[in-house]
């Protein structure tokens, strides 16, 4: 009798161990996704609320450096609307073959640059327009994907995402691969895939190929290093990124009007 | 029943300080610094494995929700360290802590007992969070890398808060 009773405890906390890892694994499977917003909806807000308050603190003491930036990117984009406006002057523009992007600027709530799945919350939500999917942008290249939308903030994957891959080519008419995060550095990138007899020279320079729904083509992301064979195909070359992770705090939500029409399309 | 009476107060802020940690002492890609595992096994021994589970279970989800982002990875990696718990004081303590309900010590046990217990909760928390972080997408020299790096620190941190969860008698 006492063996009965001490194998039933020993197999009813099996049973509970293993209906919590699969509860647990079907979590992590399905990810923060927008579903998985409406659940967490309120731990989202407070994430927001709390993280995002205490952010605010760390904003006051990093003002200068911010206002340095600020200047910095408002003296380029100047530049850039001088050169716009000599070009107008030209006439002749080539058609916009561009899909119907429209641009919203947004400042980061929270942001982690040291895990594996890094993420970031934005102060812009659906009330501003923002749908799950778009790209988020700044004046040094791509920084994430939108994966969930609230209210009045997102949460969205950083590039910094061992789940995330975009559509990179090596110059302006090189090879197309998938860019993805190395998860060693904060700077560091791997371009995949590209064919073994395209040739290219360390320091070309990466730009988004415009393949994906998501980003507009030819946002520099970063210039390329060494290169590796894998499996004797294809080759993978290692990228450093422009954008600085770690001292970012304002950026651009790109989102294709035209994304719906797009995806109808695709069988 | 001889266990810290403020054990549960002890045990919240262990989780406030958990998601304190995650939001803004992200020191490296290579060190993911935890005190969950450590929390879990100065659970008083009357409570039973089950209990201890659902705890674990309820502690990982609120640090996945509130500061982490990925639902359900703390909490995959919690569980087995409270499913293994019991079997484990019980190998490196003896049988006595459980025939007295009393708990374990620096001072009572040593300070090797209790080191062994804390590295190998670790260990366990960490093989399990790691393997599923990198989901096969990582090399294994980075993930035994992570491993090291993180089990050195989360071994400092859980001892200093051994003695908050589990105090010397009076």
């Amino acid at each position: 009798m006492p063996k009965r009773n001490s194998t039933w405890p020993t197999v009813i906390n099996a049973a509970i161990f293993l209906a919590m890892e699969i509860v647990a694994l079907n979590m992590i499977a399905a990810g923060p996704s927008l579903q998985g917003l409406r659940i967490s909806e309120a731990a989202h807000r407070f994430m927001g609320t709390v993280w995002g308050g205490t952010e605010a603190v760390k904003d006051y003491f990093s003002l200068r450096e911010t206002n340095d930036s600020l200047m910095r990117e408002n003296m380029l984009l100047h530049e850039k609307l001088l050169r716009y406006a000599a070009a107008d002057s030209l006439a002749d523009k080539a058609a916009e073959t561009e899909g119907d992007f429209t641009f919203t600027p947004a400042k980061i709530l929270k942001i982690s640059n040291n895990k594996q799945h890094n993420f970031l919350i934005i102060n812009r939500g659906s009330e501003d327009g923002i749908t799950g999917q778009s790209g988020i942008i700044s004046d040094k290249g791509v920084v994430g994907i939108i994966d969930a939308v609230g209210k009045r903030h997102s949460y969205a994957l950083s590039l910094l995402n061992s789940g995330i891959s975009i559509s990179a080519r090596i110059g302006m008419e090189g090879a197309v691969g998938p860019l993805v995060w190395d998860g060693e550095r904060s700077d560091g990138a791997l371009l995949k895939e590209i064919p073994l007899q395209y040739k290219y020279s360390p320091g070309d320079t990466v730009y988004t190929s415009g393949y994906s729904s998501i980003f507009p083509p030819d946002i520099p992301l970063g210039v390329a290093g060494e290169a590796r064979i894998i499996n004797g195909a294809t080759n993978e070359i290692r990228i450093r990124l422009f954008q600085d992770f770690s001292t970012l705090r304002y950026v651009t939500v790109v989102t294709n009007n035209g994304r719906g029409a797009m995806e109808e399309l695709i069988p | 029943m001889k266990w810290n009476k403020n054990f549960w107060i002890a045990y919240t802020l262990t989780i406030i300080i958990q998601l304190l940690i995650c939001n803004y002492l992200n020191l490296s890609p290579y060190v993911m610094l935890s005190i969950l595992p450590v929390a879990v096994l100065c659970i008083p021994l009357n409570f039973g494995t089950a209990f201890a589970m659902i705890i674990a279970f309820v502690s990982g989800c609120a640090v996945d929700f509130l500061a982490d982002g990925i639902p359900g990875l703390n909490a995959l990696a919690l569980v087995p360290v409270a499913f293994t718990r019991k079997t484990l004081i019980q190998m490196i303590f003896g049988e006595e802590l459980f025939v007295r309900e009393d708990g374990f010590s620096v001072k009572r046990n040593g300070f090797p007992k209790v080191l062994l217990a804390i590295i190998i909760m670790q260990t366990l928390f960490l093989a399990v969070y790691i393997a599923a972080d990198g989901a096969g997408m990582r090399p294994l020299w980075f993930d035994a890398a992570r491993l090291a790096a993180s089990l050195a620190a989360g071994t400092l941190a859980s001892l200093l808060l051994i003695g908050i969860l589990a105090p010397e008698d009076k």
